[in-house]
Parts: structure tokens; sequence; C-alpha cells
């Protein structure tokens, strides 16, 4: 499917909303990336470094995790049974309750309501959940004025945009283009030049409509049960004016956000800003038990009513997603945002791209899903598995799993084709997942590939190069022509390995093995043999394993079949080595993070995935842990001044060793040894694996790899040169693709800087 | 005890509050006020119903005082005055408990905001007013807002203080 020839300024939001079509998407990342990309990029990445330091204050701040997901599961668990009791509780108290199964439902009621109180005016706190029932349309078509009184929503409600952003739904316009956009549509004369004047322009118009507005609707962060109280974030104080001072207010709340009890609010009160802006708490979090008994606001000529409440809860879906083993995780959502923060690709394109008509980000894709259709999800395609979000989730969501599940889902979408039955059989793959895409089928199945490869170097190399030849490729399985290919290796790592080291260690202080991912053994052979010889000259006996996939990239496109029988044919290989008493070192850090993380979803013994996650071992994680535990100087081990690439270092991590908890050590090692080290900060390079083989995404991916390739260049003005390391090999490829250099992994530099 | 006022104080700088750290006495209160007033046309006093009786008498009489208030003079007042529920340390934040008159509106239509806060109604953190042992478990049954620095937004590029809600807030910390 080839993208549209139509300018990206030509390209409205709106018109690229609804992605069920992939040209949209294609499209709006053009879009994305020519116009909103770097305001985007500042203001995710400035929420991004709030939350790591706001989380970083809290002192329980996993504990605090572990308890609002416990709630979530008991809430979601329980859920028929605290509808009723929140509607027993809101009808005792005199509220009015609605459960709306559907959308339409909700908007009919929520008319009803303005049309029996005459109400000419609405004002609306924001509310992510009135945009997926597209509510605005339905009160101005029964002709009440909706004014959006969140200054964000404010500005899309005059552009006629869909928010690109839970939290900051206007995260994409730049101040200039507020300016610009006012200017146009107020044709005002002000100087409307600085935030200051913008705010105080809105905030004069929204003033009367507070004042004067017949009908509040707020949404709501959470609603207990046992009171019926309200948990409502905000920082502007629009959703304080909504909700207290017009005499009717109606809450439109998504049915999951129901918990048990009041007093269970607590532990989200103390998480949800710190994960969401940053902050230890924005500037109001208000508890509301409606209806509030103050008397009812009125100006002069304005009926003074006695103040009516409303909840409306939806539906829509929801219970549905409960169903579904898969798209309930996402009703755990809170909408906090890390999410979107914490994703390299959503800092570089934000939800107009990675995202849909309503829900962005990576749980948009399940949203989006949930309440409307599978395909509208496709925009999750841009989650690539990095897993960055992970640790960030406040109610620790999988993020990943649930866009590998999408992705399965609309890989079955398309019927078998004869390419992908063809590669199917080949690669000896599972039927199951032989009508998925041929593209996925090539990325997921790429060990197959990388063997053959390995048998006959010299043609393969040399075919992978020829132009007909990465024509072809690009034609079939969408692997991007402007991409360099890793070069296959003369001789595995298999191979070299018995070769170089024929004799075992004499009385060895540990013993292990060495899995042969594939990356290594048919890619940079020299990181195994490396490792091979920095272990060997700490006396650990180390046997290489057989080279099989592990199933990391057939997960990562969507090939949950063929992902679980790699999974578990690669776990049972490992577990033979540990009952053994052998400890399993990795290399490739996507391999380790299988056997660390994703492999819970797909290993049927628990306590086999437990045994590996406790034993499997980055190769600096493991050297660093041996040097610790026998009690050695790593000075005493490493010489600095046999460095070959002297003593200052770049060092980029791999987003998945960060995620898993890897990356630590090698830093912490190098700066032992007495390196210069600086470390880039960016969440991923935007390789992630195949990602940016891709040629739909190859744009996007350079566009990532940009904020990694800065840093080495800030640090390289502020600092002086530096080698590049990094543990990753998409990293290597996307850092050699971007700066035109050699890198290194961290295991090779201390291999050569071994003493004798 | 004093160890968790600096820490409230300190955190509710940062939150962009201004903290005035005074004795509970009526002369002290009406003083500060009176300063902090400087300027404004009309205030408005809510309720303080956390604060010893006899400690707020002599504010009805300050310049500029509204006494019995329209709903069209709050929308013009200057001036927000009312007492708090409580203080949280680590965030600096300020609990309202709404309901008795005025508490509401005065928190939240006036462009400056001042809070009477007693200083042994500071706790450690927001969940402890979630407790049923902290302030007879006032804090599970009320209608709450905690309030952390004026109301800001990010949504008009930089970070402008003063959206819909209080441009400015100061907390009158009563030792």
């Amino acid at each position: 499917m080839m993208p549209s020839a139509q300018p990206s300024k030509d390209i409205s939001p709106r018109s690229v909303a609804n992605k069920s079509d992939k040209t949209k998407l294609l499209d709006a990342i053009r879009m994305a990336l020519e116009i909103q990309s770097p305001t985007i990029r500042r203001n995710t990445q400035g929420f991004n470094r709030s939350r790591y330091r706001a989380t970083s204050l809290l002192p329980d701040y996993e504990s605090l995790k572990d308890e609002t997901r416990r709630i979530k599961e008991d809430s979601i668990g329980r859920l028929p049974e605290l509808v009723e009791r929140l509607r027993a509780t809101l009808e005792a108290r005199g509220a009015h309750f609605l459960l709306a199964p559907t959308a339409e439902d909700a908007c009919r009621y929520i008319r009803t309501v303005c049309v029996r109180h005459g109400a000419r005016l609405v004002v609306k706190g924001k509310s992510i959940t009135t945009e997926e029932i597209r509510l605005n349309h339905v009160l101005e078509a029964a002709g009440v004025e909706v004014a959006e009184s969140d200054l964000a929503e404010f500005i899309l409600q005059v552009a006629d945009e869909q928010p690109s952003h839970f939290l900051a739904p206007a995260i994409h316009y730049s101040r200039e283009r507020i300016t610009a956009l006012f200017k146009r549509k107020f044709h005002t004369e002000l100087r409307l030049e600085s935030g200051e004047e913008l705010t105080r322009f809105a905030r004069e118009i929204l003033r009367q409509k507070f004042l004067r507005a017949d009908v509040g609707i707020t949404g709501a962060n959470l609603i207990a049960a046992d009171a019926g109280t309200l948990m409502l974030v905000e920082s502007e104080g629009n959703i304080r004016m909504s909700s207290v001072v017009p005499p009717v207010h109606i809450a439109v709340v998504g049915i999951e956000k129901i918990i048990p009890t009041r007093k269970e609010m607590a532990p989200f009160l103390e998480l949800l800003a710190a994960s969401a802006t940053g902050q230890m708490l924005s500037s109001y979090t208000s508890f509301l038990s409606p209806p509030i008994d103050d008397v009812s606001f009125a100006l002069p000529g304005m009926p003074r009513k006695n103040r009516e409440f409303h909840l409306v809860l939806i539906d829509n879906g929801r219970l549905r997603m409960r169903d579904d083993p898969v798209l309930r995780e996402a009703l755990y959502c809170v909408r906090c945002s890390a999410c979107l923060n914490s994703c390299a690709n959503f800092q570089t394109v934000g939800g107009h791209a990675f995202g849909g008509e309503t829900y962005s980000g990576g749980i948009g894709g399940s949203w989006e899903a949930g309440t409307g259709k599978l395909e509208n999800a496709r925009f999750s395609e841009l989650c690539t598995g990095c897993s960055r979000c992970v640790n960030q989730c406040p109610v620790r969501i999988d993020i990943p799993w649930l866009n590998e599940n999408l992705r399965n889902r609309l890989n079955r979408e398309a019927g078998v084709s004869i390419l992908g039955g063809t590669l199917t059989t080949l690669t000896s793959a599972p039927e199951a997942d032989e009508q998925s895409p041929a593209s996925k089928l090539f990325f997921g199945n790429y060990h197959w590939f990388a063997e053959w490869g390995s048998r006959f170097p010299q043609i393969t190399n040399r075919l992978g190069n020829a132009k007909m030849s990465r024509w072809l490729l690009e034609r079939l399985f969408g692997l991007d022509r402007r991409r360099a290919l890793p070069a296959f290796p003369q001789t595995t790592l298999v191979a070299t390995a018995a070769q170089e080291f024929p004799h075992p260690i004499a009385r060895p202080v540990a013993r292990a093995v060495l899995f042969a991912d594939i990356f290594t053994n048919c890619g940079i052979v020299s990181r195994g043999l490396s490792a091979l010889r920095v272990l060997r000259a700490l006396h650990v006996d180390v046997a290489v394993t057989d080279s099989i996939p592990e199933g990391r990239a057939a997960l990562s496109q969507g090939l949950i079949a063929t992902a679980t029988e790699y999974a578990q044919r690669a776990a049972s290989l490992l577990d033979h080595s540990i009952e053994r008493g052998r400890d399993v070192i990795i290399v490739e850090p996507s391999s380790l993070a299988m056997f660390r993380r994703d492999a819970r979803h797909l290993l049927e013994d628990r306590q086999q995935f437990e045994r590996l996650r406790a034993r499997t071992f980055e190769t600096v994680e493991y050297v660093v842990r041996l040097v610790h535990d026998l009690g050695k100087d790593p000075n005493s081990v490493f010489d600095i001044e046999r460095s070959p690439v002297g003593k200052r270092l770049f060092y980029h991590s791999h987003c998945q060793q960060k995620t898993i908890g890897a990356a630590g050590p090698t830093e912490e090692l190098l700066r032992q040894i007495g390196f210069d080290l600086e470390c880039s900060s960016v969440e991923c390079c935007g390789m992630a694996g195949s990602f940016g083989y891709k040629k739909d995404f190859y744009e996007l991916s350079m566009a990532v790899g940009e904020d990694l390739f800065e840093q080495v260049r800030e640090a390289e003005r502020t600092g002086g040169s530096c080698a590049l390391i990094a543990s990753g090999t998409s990293c290597t490829e996307q850092l050699h693709a971007g700066l035109h250099r050699e890198v290194l992994h961290p295991i090779e530099l201390l291999a050569a800087i071994l003493r004798d | 005890m004093s160890e968790l006022i600096d820490t409230f104080e300190l955190n509710a700088m940062q939150a962009a509050a201004e903290v005035r750290r005074i004795p509970a006495t009526p002369d002290a209160i009406r003083s500060k006020i009176e300063h902090e007033c400087k300027g404004a046309a009309s205030l408005v006093l809510g309720a303080c119903e956390f604060l010893p009786t006899g400690l707020m008498e002599s504010l009805g009489n300050l310049p500029g005082m509204l006494s019995a208030p329209t709903d069209e003079q709050l929308t013009t007042a200057d001036v927000g005055i009312c007492g708090a529920f409580a203080g949280v340390a680590s965030t600096g934040s300020v609990c309202v408990a709404m309901g008795p008159p005025l508490v509401t509106m005065a928190s939240l239509l006036m462009p400056h905001h001042i809070l009477l806060l007693p200083a042994d109604r500071i706790v450690a953190r927001p969940r402890d007013l979630f407790d049923a042992n902290c302030f007879n478990g006032e804090g599970l049954e009320r209608n709450l807002v905690f309030i952390t620095g004026p109301s800001a937004t990010a949504d008009m590029g930089p970070l402008v203080r003063g959206v819909h809600g209080p441009h400015r807030l100061t907390i009158l910390l009563l030792e």
C-alpha cells in the first residue's frame, strides 16, 4: 500500500483520525513529522523528565503501584456488584444514576436532561470519555451551546481537532500556532503573543460561560461505590468551576472507574499526579460526593435552583473488554499518560499519528478496539515493544503485550497469502500464524534467513546489497532499501567457539552457558567470542548452546503461536542447563528480555519462568556479579590503559535491557574501570528490532534516532570525542546509520582490556 | 512536629504558594491579612471551622470586607479568605473542606486566595487524610479539595500561573 501523494500540509488531523485504513496512518505520520514533532517532543519529554523526578521522590513508589494494581483488579473483578452498590449509594442521596450500554444511550440521556432544564449553555471540564461518545455533536444538534473549558480542549474546539494526548489534549500546539489560530478564528486585534496573554484571552471568555452555564459536565478520575465520591484531578480550576458553579452537574464516567471504597482512592491520589504531570499533586484534586449541599449560584436574572447531580456511567464496550482476557487489562488504565510520555515514537509524532479518534499511545489501541472496532487499533503498529512504558505504568499494565495481541488479531484479518503460506512452510513456523502478512512472517522468522545466509556468507552478503535483491526484499517484505543489512559472518559463533576454545576451564569458579542468540551467532560473532574470553579469564566454565530462536522477533510481529513455540523450545533448552547448575548468559538484550519478562505470557510452567528469570543474565551484568562475588577489584581484571578506543565513552543501553534492570551494571563497571562515561538518556534508539527496517516507518525511526545522535554530538561538543558503545544489535545498526561510526559492544571493549 | 511544618513550607513554596508563618493570635492574623490585602477593593470571608473561635472575630470589619456578599459581588471580589481543613507536608498542599458558607466560592472565584492553616493540622502525606483515625475520620466524609499552589496551565505553551482558579495563593500558617 502506497501513501497518498497529498502534501502533508493539506492533511487535517480529523481526516486521519480513523486509521482503519493504513494509508491514513502513513499520512498521519508524515503530517506529524512535518508540522507537530518539535512541539510534541519538547512537551512530552518535559513531562517524562518530571515524572522520573517525582516518582523518585515517592519513598514507596513500587508498593503504591502494587496497591493500585490490586485495587483495580479487585474492582474490575467485582464490577457488576460495584455498579449496583454505587447506584444504591447515589439514589439514597437523591442523585440520578444511569448505566448507559452504548454511546448513543448516554448522549440521548444527557440531551434529555439538558432539554428538560431548558439549558442553552453547557460548560465542560476535560473529559476524554465524552470525546469517545461524541457528546458535543449531539448537544449542539439539540441547540445547546457547549463550551469546552479546559484550555487545551478550548483550543481543540476552536481548531476542530481530536485530542492528541490524554492529559494535554493539545500537546501538539506550540504557542505560536495557538496565536495564529486565535487570531484567525476570533478576528481579534489583541496582542496574543505570550502564554499569559493567550490564557487571559481564553479565561475571560470562559469565566462568563461558567457563571451563566445551565449545566456543567465533567468526567472523573475515579468514583467510589461506597460513598459515591468522585475524584477529580486538574490544574486549571475549570473542573471545579464546572462541578460546583452551575445548578446541574452531570458526570460522565467510564464504568471501569468505579472502585469499592473512598478510602482506596488514597494510593491513586499519591500516584496519579506524579505519574502524569510529574508533580507531587496537581493544583486541584477534588473529592466530591454530589449533589453538594452548597446553595446554588445565580447571577441576577438567573433562577436559583436546587442542585441536581446525574452520574452517567458508560459501558460502550467496556463490559465486553472485561470478558476479553487481553483487553481486560486496559480497563485498569487510569489515563495518566505515563506510557505516552515515555514512548520514543509517541514523543516524536504524538497522538494524531500514534492514536485514533479518541485514544492514543501504547494503551490507546486497546481502547479504540474495545470501544470501537479492531481495525481502529491499526495505529498500535507504532508500539515497537521497546517496553519503556512498562515500569512507568502506575497500575502495572503490560502495554506491549496488549499491542502484540492486537497485532496478532489484525494479522488474522488478511487471510493466507501464497507468500505467507510458503514462508510458513519453509521456516516450519506454526500454521496458526500462516495467514499473517508476509512482512510479519519474514521479520518474525528472521532466524531462518540468518541461518541460511550464514551458510553461504560470500553469496548472501553480496546478494543482500545488490539493487535487485533490495528491491525484491522491499516489495515482498517491506524491508526498506535505505537500510544497510547486517552482514552475515564467515563462521557462526557456535562453529568458531568450538575451534577457539577447545579446552574446558580447570577448577571453575562458576558454570554457565552462553545462549547463542541469532543476532550474535549469525550476526556480530565477536560479541560472543569476547564474552567467552572475559568469562574464561574469570575462570567460568562456559559452554555455548545450540542456536535456536527464542521467539522475541515473532512476538514483536504479533505471531503469538510462533513466539510461544519458539519460547517454549528455547526455555527447555536453557532450563536443562540450569538444572545442571549452569547460569545462562545472553548477549542480545531483546533475547534476554524474553526470558526475564515476555515469556511469562508464553510459558505454561510458571515455575520454569521464575527459574529462567532468576538465572538468566546479560553478559556484563554477569561479569559484574562475578567480580563482586569473588571479591575482586575490577581494576585487577581490566586495565583501562589497554583501551583501543581511548578513555572517553558514549554508552547507549538497549531499551528492553533498561526495563529489566540490566543496564546499570555496565555503566557501573565502565566507570569503576576509570572510563569517562557519557550515557544516553533516550528511551529508545528508534530502530527497536525490526521497526526501523520497515519501509513504512523508516522516516519515523530516523527521526526518533535523531535524539540519540544529537546526544552523542552534544557530549562530544562539551567534553571531547567519545567511542560509541551499545549493547543491542539494532541500536548498533541505528548508531551506525545516523553517525557513520564504528560501535562496540561493551563486552568487546572489556575483552580488549583484560589483563594477562 | 516542627520538621513537618518546615517540610510543608518548603513544598508549598515549591508549588508557588506564598507561606507566612505567624502566631495564632487575633491581632497577628488581622494585621497580616490587612497587609496581604493592601490595594484590594473587596474581600470575601468564608467559614474557618477548624480555627479556635475568637481568632476570627476581628476580621469581619476589615476594610473592604463584604458582610453578606451577593453572588454577583462574589464574581468581582478581589480576595477570598477561608480556613483550611488540613495541610499536607509531602506535597505542600492545603486541603479545604467544602460545605460551610462561602468556603467553596472563596477558594475558587477570586484572583487571590488566602488560607488560614493551623500548624497542628499538618499531616505527613496525602493518604493520612483517608485514615479513619485522622481528624475523626472527617477526611473520609467531607467534600474536599486538595489545593497545591495557584491554578496553572501549560496548554498555551509556557507554564502560566493563574487560570480559572486563583492566580495567587497565600497560606497563613498559624503557630
